[in-house]
């Protein structure tokens, strides 16, 4: 793909991704990095590096409309999200000195988990 | 629906663990901070399934401008790739956040977890 068509589809793809995103809470960074390296033909990091730039207007736009919403408390999430950004810093130190398929496969298996126990909770709860 | 708002909530350990978490994981792996952060707080720290979406969209926000400052550097951001789809984010993000409003609870589950679950087997068979 090139050119024209190309932007056509990130802009389309990106309407789906902040949709995906404010949804489900998440940057859609798992969605992004994929689709710059298979179909935009970016290298890994350039890839990484892009998605982070796009995850952030994503999120403030959301938090935004959710504020307005009266859903969940955006005050509170940007001071834990803070302090998590101090971790964030911790992690990519610790990215250097561990394998990535240990950590990938961690990840994985915490989601399995994960999964599981909200699908249960989605179809067993009563309706509200 | 009658949703009552969330009680206020003060910053408590669950919560520093919570983001602590995302930003750790995010870090090390480049994705996944929303992922990981949702169900802890669902979980964990007792939120609603929609508030818990909300906060970590917020929580978010200084985990991922944290990393564009320390990776945003590097120079390898594709810009025109970046202004494209956010774009289109910012737009798909009002979608998003206004369904979310208005999805109950139970679907929002489902949803949230067949997701978790696709990229649970997406982090394995990479």
């Amino acid at each position: 793909m090139s050119g024209v068509a190309l932007y056509a589809t990130l802009v389309v793809f990106g309407v789906l991704v902040g949709a995906v995103a404010g949804l489900l809470g998440i940057g859609g960074g798992l969605l992004i990095i994929p689709f710059l390296t298979l179909v935009a033909g970016a290298s890994q990091h350039q890839a990484e590096a892009t998605s982070l730039l796009v995850i952030l207007p994503t999120a403030i736009v959301a938090t935004i409309v959710l504020r307005r919403k009266g859903i969940g408390d955006a005050g509170l999430a940007l001071r834990f999200g803070t302090l998590g950004a101090v971790g964030g810093v911790v992690g990519a130190l610790a990215a250097l000195a561990l394998p990535a398929h240990v950590l990938r496969l961690v990840f994985a298996l915490f989601l399995a988990v994960m999964s599981v126990r909200m699908l249960r909770d989605g179809l067993t709860t009563k309706a509200e | 629906m009658a949703d009552a708002s969330p009680p206020r909530r003060r910053l408590d350990r669950r919560l520093v663990t919570i983001g602590g978490t995302g930003g750790l994981l995010s870090g090390l792996l480049g994705v996944g901070g929303g992922l990981i952060m949702v169900p802890l707080l669902v979980v964990w720290a007792g939120f609603r399934q929609r508030d818990a979406h909300a906060m970590s969209l917020g929580a978010i926000i200084p985990i991922s401008l944290a990393s564009v400052i320390t990776f945003g550097a590097a120079g390898e951001v594709r810009v025109g790739y970046a202004v494209a789809l956010t774009v289109g984010s910012m737009v798909g993000a009002r979608v998003g956040a206004g369904l979310l409003s208005r999805i109950p609870e139970r679907p929002l589950k489902i949803v949230f977890g067949v997701f978790v679950a696709g990229a649970a087997i997406l982090m394995l068979v990479q």
